[in-house]
């Protein structure tokens, strides 16, 4: 993908149509994937796309237009579609073409290096024979994967300002079957990092996981002391992340709106958004809009501090925007996301977090968030699955129960939690990241 | 489109290093999106994508690439990185593909492209869908609508000499109302789908679109917290048909039968689901959301009969999966673009109308909920456990539907709950929806008629 040339065709042609505020939008993303079945490479594939995005302001509306053809025809075209398309838009919303930040943070990443095929391929028939290895009960179905994706962005526009990014992320995945008669359990394991030694250890994780699950029983319909695990705690505030953007709370779809300076979590819940988190390989020292990127509190010991602004929402209520701008792809309109979004650990090891639950239910899995999780409402009920607590340690295994509750009481009543932070798996530059958490008097449905 | 004589160029290069097919995969789509929020059009955005995908089988060895450089040469590169995935594999050179341009059927009439409109007409539409929620009743405090519409021109062609192109025109609106009280917030939502232009307004009326989804917001807000425990559930008819799609046709998907990790692997010929149960995938439907005229290999799409008075009649398979599972390709295989290796997917699933009054049903359950519209959903086709959120829900007392009920979700295994359904009614009706999996995010109806559950977990308060 050539981005001068592309620049150049899109440029003269904005000029052409006196177009004065315009920005210009490249990304390309290639990824390969390499997976197994039984003790051989079951498939590969890879990918190489690239796309472009040109916006505009026309009659003091925001028009967009997208594709991935780069031929000059195409290319003009979209020129005119953005135009057209402003002006049967009816938005309240400031538009702005950015005019660029006084500096730009640099991220202490060393630049993205992909993991070649043959690399990938022998990483997951490693962790493939691993997990066979495990135990006896490990069957058919099995597999693993061993990827590698990157992604550059390339941004200009009418003010002169011009930035690039290029991350990636490289990453072993394993996804164990277990049987015993006629049960069947899994257990998944991802981490980041194509590393040979370990994949014994991704491999000994799921399998752990499957083989745990197995033998588990239904539990009774009542209230119950709960800790969700990190990994489960993550898919809740990702599934309510929508909540904390500037835009919803302003339509009224989210249920934090005018509640900045507030309480509206437990003293102990702080929670931070860091595009550059050290973990994470997918940072970004600027938003969808340009605007330099940084680390904030979203919650601190409780209270709101911000939500989460791009220019447009910020200039609404008369605010700095918080850098949040962000497009799902190239074609997507700017939305508002955070970057790595995590739930600040607690002072108890997972250990004395379950001595402090008593008796009660430890979820280690959560399913069906996108339909069960109402983020407007902030109510769900959602599928669950995973062990008892009995006086402060891990019993046997349940599932088929629902827990139901409310995210906006959920945060108010965090009792307590761990001292580890677990770390979701990148969605573009979003991701999330929690503790375990402690809730008392949870809803559980089963039999 | 790719010429004929380009297809045979490239699907030989990509089997140049011991493949036994090649498959080339050619998108043109323009997609258009409005947006409305707060009283206005929020904003419009137009997309066009255009990529290939190339796909090489050893036997059941898949390699899969995908490229947006359409240029010869980018083209050739792409089914030689294909090529190379395969190493050390004795074959004999294939000298010559011959491709034969197969004309399609049409089976959906488009009347008035939306793609051609112009923005006005849609946004009108919208506009109209989207006032009449709002002014449905004072608590309505915010109305979210959207219109999409695209244009999706493909190509398949493959080693077996497949030239076939086809086009798909898909229209639908949605409209997310949200009932405010107190600070509390209760939202409803509507989002009908057709295989069909603008005409497809003829029919569903913008303003019908926009009540529902505030009728519902509006029951909600009205409602309590649904009690947590097992009982009898009637399922209503439309996009109730989620309880199919995840409890059991996922699990009939030879994306996951063909590798034995589907409850419902090796079970044809066995009674699975009580007698009143029977259950087809259907692609054929004219203007219906899920059909198709051929599916993403070429194929031509059939109605399955998937499960026949409780017995197991058939899976959906692709030709990945008719490979690992010797057994015919039923015309289910589907993908979301270019991007996406394609794998067996529903088109139009449904439980076949039954002999029970509907009235029977809801009079019969002295203690239960009545599910009258259901949201999304998913299921682990592995173990079959399920679940899917009510949208809407009312509990039923000694036979009579009583008051509205929020915030529940089903639960469940696909296997137990085919057992359970033992009322099956007479108003068989089509939901739309978006379905995920491994290749990607396809269009797919749902339905039944109105059913009862014996027994089934309900997730609340």
């Amino acid at each position: 993908m050539d981005f001068t040339a592309i620049k150049d065709v899109l440029v003269n042609e904005a000029q052409a149509q006196n177009i004065e505020q315009y920005e210009i939008y490249c990304r390309r993303n290639k990824d390969v994937t390499v997976e197994t079945l039984k003790d051989e490479i079951s498939s590969f594939a890879s990918s190489d796309i690239s796309g472009v995005c040109f916006r505009c302001i026309e009659n003091k509306q925001m028009g967009y237009a997208s594709g991935e053809l780069f031929d000059e025809t195409a290319l003009r075209s979209l020129v005119f579609r953005a135009k057209e398309n402003a002006r049967n838009i009816e938005c309240d919303e400031e538009p702005f073409i950015f005019k660029g930040s006084e500096s730009y943070e640099k991220s202490k990443l060393t630049p993205f290096i992909s993991t070649d095929a043959k690399t990938l391929r022998e990483a997951a028939l490693d962790i493939q024979k691993n997990m066979y290895e495990q135990n006896d009960k490990v069957t058919d179905g099995t597999q693993s994967y061993a990827m590698t994706y990157e992604t550059e962005i390339y941004i200009c526009n009418s003010n002169g300002l011009e930035l690039t990014n290029h991350v990636g992320i490289n990453g072993a995945y394993a996804s164990a079957v277990v049987c015993n008669g006629d049960e069947s359990a899994y257990g998944l394991k991802f981490k980041q990092g194509v590393k040979k030694e370990d994949f014994s250890d991704i491999a000994e994780i799921a399998v752990t996981e499957a083989i745990e699950k197995l033998g588990a029983d239904e539990v009774k319909t009542g209230k119950y002391n709960v800790i969700f695990d990190g990994k489960q705690m993550q898919s809740i505030l990702s599934a309510f992340s929508s909540a904390f953007s500037s835009k919803n709370a302003q339509m009224g779809l989210s249920l934090l709106k005018n509640k900045e300076n507030t309480k509206i979590a437990s003293d102990c819940v702080s929670i931070i958004d860091d595009p550059f988190y050290p973990e994470c390989p997918m940072q970004t020292h600027f938003d969808a809009e340009g605007v330099a990127t940084y680390k904030k509190d979203i919650i601190r010991n409780g209270e709101l501090k911000t939500l989460l602004y791009n220019l447009s929402s910020a200039k609404k209520v008369g605010k700095q925007t918080t850098a949040n701008a962000n497009k799902g792809s190239y074609a997507g309109t700017v939305s508002i996301s955070p970057y790595c979004m995590t739930i600040e650990p607690g002072k108890y090891s997972f250990e004395q977090l379950m001595e402090l639950a008593g008796n009660g239910i430890l979820i280690t899995e959560v399913k069906g968030l996108h339909a069960g999780a109402n983020s407007v409402t902030g109510d769900f009920s959602i599928e669950s699955a995973g062990f008892l607590i009995e006086n402060g340690k891990k019993a046997k295994p349940i599932k088929s129960f629902t827990v139901a509750g409310n995210f906006y009481s959920l945060l108010l009543n965090i009792a307590a939690l761990s001292d580890k932070i677990e770390l979701g798996i990148p969605g573009g530059f979003t991701v999330f990241g929690s503790p375990a958490v402690l809730l008392r008097d949870m809803s559980i449905a089963g039999k | 489109m790719i010429s004929k004589k380009l297809c045979e160029q490239i699907l030989l290069t990509a089997m140049s290093s011991g493949a036994d097919f090649a498959e080339l995969y050619a998108q043109n789509t323009q997609s258009n999106y409005i947006n409305f929020i707060d009283g206005r059009v929020d904003s419009i955005n137009d997309v066009i994508l255009s990529g290939v995908g190339i796909r090489i089988f050893n036997g059941t060895k898949t390699v899969y690439a995908s490229t947006t450089d359409l240029t010869e040469v980018g083209l050739i590169n792409c089914a030689k990185t294909v090529a190379s995935a395969f190493v050390d594999i004795k074959h004999t050179e294939i000298q010559n593909i011959n491709l034969y341009e197969r004309v399609v059927r049409n089976s959906h009439f488009i009347e008035r492209n939306p793609a051609n409109a112009p923005a006005k007409i849609k946004t009108d539409i919208l506009k109209t869908a989207c006032f009449a929620a709002k002014n449905f009743n004072s608590k309505i405090s915010q109305v979210n609508g959207a219109f999409m519409d695209s244009d999706h021109k493909f190509l398949v062609a493959n080693s077996d000499g497949i030239y076939v192109k086809d086009r798909r025109i898909l229209t639908r609106i949605s409209v997310s109302a949200i009932a405010s009280n107190n600070g509390e917030n209760q939202s409803g939502f509507h989002a009908p789908g057709k295989q069909a232009g603008l005409e497809m307004f003829d029919i569903i009326k913008p303003q019908d679109v926009g009540t529902h989804a505030a009728a519902q917001a509006i029951t909600n807000l009205n409602a309590d917290y649904c009690k947590a425990g097992q009982m009898p559930v009637a399922i209503e008819n439309s996009f109730g048909g989620v309880i199919f799609h995840e409890a059991c046709g996922h699990s009939l998907e030879a994306t996951s039968v063909g590798i034995g990790t589907s409850q419902m692997a090796g079970k044809l010929g066995q009674k699975i689901a009580n007698e009143k149960v029977t259950a087809i995938d259907d692609g054929t439907m004219p203007g219906e959301w899920g059909s198709i005229n051929i599916d993403d290999e070429g194929n031509a799409p059939q109605k399955n009969i998937l499960i026949e008075n409780g017995v197991l009649k058939s899976y959906m398979v692709d030709r990945l999966g008719s490979r690992r599972m010797s057994t015919p390709m039923t015309g289910n295989s589907r993908r979301q673009g270019y991007e996406y290796e394609p794998t067996s997917r529903m088109t139009n699933t449904y439980i076949a109308n039954g002999k029970d009054k509907n009235e029977d049903i809801i009079a019969s359950i002295e203690y239960g909920l009545y599910a009258k519209e259901l949201g999304g959903g998913s299921v682990n086709p592995l173990t079959g456990a399920f679940n899917f959120s009510v949208c809407e829900g009312y509990m039923i007392r000694n036979g009579k539907i009583c008051e509205a009920v929020r915030g529940a979700s089903l639960i469940g295994k696909g296997s137990q709950i085919l057992q359970d359904i033992d009322m099956v009614g007479q108003n068989l009706e089509m939901g739309q929806g978006m379905c995920g999996s491994s290749s990607g995010s396809v269009p797919v109806n749902v339905g039944q008629p109105l059913i009862r559950v014996s027994k089934i977990t309900v997730g609340g308060r």
